[in-house]
């Protein structure tokens, strides 16, 4: 009966913590089964709603030298996960790597980007969990 | 020593997901300070009161129950338990008609539209603020910048005459006992309640708010729309929780979105 009562409120714990629902499902325009992790060099950062930006010359999933277009969360959420203005505009000009999911509609590179790796080396979560890393891709 | 309970007692609960996280472990980019496992806030002590005695609502409010943002959190996005939506069978055809694409183009997020009501707390992730005095209460969301304003003394809606369709339709709002009842009509057709139900012209929406500790808010509503729902409808009550943060601008200022999805909508066709 206790361990009964104990599932209860540890469900309910969890129940009670899980997040809202997302501002529209990334998994609906990326490919979660088109992931990789892509280097090269950062070019700009749009800092923008109702999603932010990132612009990066390097080699795509295919090896080829492309200009990669990275599609992040909103500035709202980037900001208070830690993926500043300034944090992100620090890396442009040099080397960072983002795990992207490529678009569905055969747009050429472009992505949905869940983290990227800075060229100072932290690590920043960016985006939407397309690939299910956490379990917690949205698909409605 | 509640509160060290009650915080013991949610890492506990959350040990299965360290299994989770060996998983993540064979992934790439997984260690990102931004990964975060939530954890409610205690109730506070009782909520505050405005001078003409009721409950005041004011305060920064996150959606879910730690306080922060949740977008990070690494637990799945769930529903609370609710009744099926009570659709007349034709538009129980229509809503089951819309793919995850459909759903998308037609979402005023998507848009960068107006959300309107109830949508201001079912299709925001985002964080409110409240501000209540006598009489009036001020909504703020930062998704997208949108507000509205509510009288509260319970006066009667527009006449027939004066209403036009609006996004947050026509509001007026009254106190039953501790929970503000917000009675909304003449809302545009534009929006939905939430990921695809659409409504007529003649929907009601019923919103309730209350705060029933100092760190919680909590909002329900019912929705009457008899040219689409063979009876009314209420939702589970969602739980808010109280911030210490600033609201941030959020404009929608590049929306690339709508062109990429629509351009999927027509390779899904092919």
């Amino acid at each position: 009966m206790k361990a009964a009562a104990g599932i209860t409120f540890c469900l309910l714990v969890l129940f009670a913590s899980s997040p809202t629902f997302a501002h529209h499902a990334f998994a609906v325009e990326f490919d979660s089964s088109k992931c990789s992790d892509l280097t090269g060099t950062l070019t700009k950062v749009a800092y923008e709603n109702p999603h932010a930006y990132l612009f990066v010359d390097g080699k795509n999933a295919a090896g080829e030298k492309v200009e990669m277009t990275f599609q992040l969360s909103s500035t709202s959420n980037l900001k208070r996960g830690g993926a500043t203005y300034a944090a992100l505009n620090g890396s442009v000009n040099k080397e960072v790597t983002v795990r992207g999911c490529l678009s569905r509609n055969g747009t050429d590179n472009r992505y949905a980007a869940s983290f990227v790796k800075l060229a100072d080396g932290t690590i920043q979560r960016v985006g939407q969990d397309v690939e299910g890393i956490f379990g917690t891709k949205i698909w409605r | 020593m509640k509160i060290y309970l009650g915080v013991m007692l949610a890492a506990v609960c959350l040990l299965p997901l360290t299994t989770a996280g060996q998983e993540q472990e064979k992934k790439p980019f997984v260690q990102a300070r931004g990964s975060v496992v939530p954890v409610p806030l205690p109730p506070g002590g009782p909520p505050p009161k405005m001078s003409d005695g009721h409950v005041d609502l004011s305060g920064v409010w996150f959606p879910g129950p730690t306080g922060k943002a949740n977008a990070w959190s690494i637990l799945p996005e769930q529903r609370p338990k609710e009744d099926p939506i009570p659709f007349q069978p034709w538009a129980e055809t229509k809503y089951k008609s819309f793919s995850r694409v459909d759903l998308e183009l037609g979402s005023a997020n998507v848009n960068c539209t107006p959300v309107g009501v109830p949508g201001m707390f079912t299709d925001n992730a985002y964080v409110h603020q409240i501000d209540t005095k006598p009489g009036q209460l001020i909504h703020l969301i930062e998704n997208n910048n949108r507000w509205r304003v509510v009288h509260t003394d319970g006066r009667p809606h527009k006449s027939k005459d004066d209403l036009e369709p609006l996004f947050n339709g026509d509001e007026t709002a009254h106190w039953d006992g501790d929970t503000l009842v917000i009675d909304s009509i003449s809302i545009d057709e534009r929006t939905w309640i939430r990921d695809g139900w659409f409504h007529s012209d003649q929907l009601h929406v019923i919103e309730r708010l209350r705060r029933p500790s100092l760190n919680y808010l909590e909002y329900q509503f019912t929705i009457e729309d008899p040219k689409v729902l063979t009876k009314p409808w209420t939702s589970a009550w969602i739980t808010l929780s109280l911030g210490h943060e600033d609201l941030t601008e959020n404009f929608c200022t590049r929306n690339e979105n709508v062109e990429q999805l629509k351009k999927l909508a027509a390779q899904d066709k092919k």
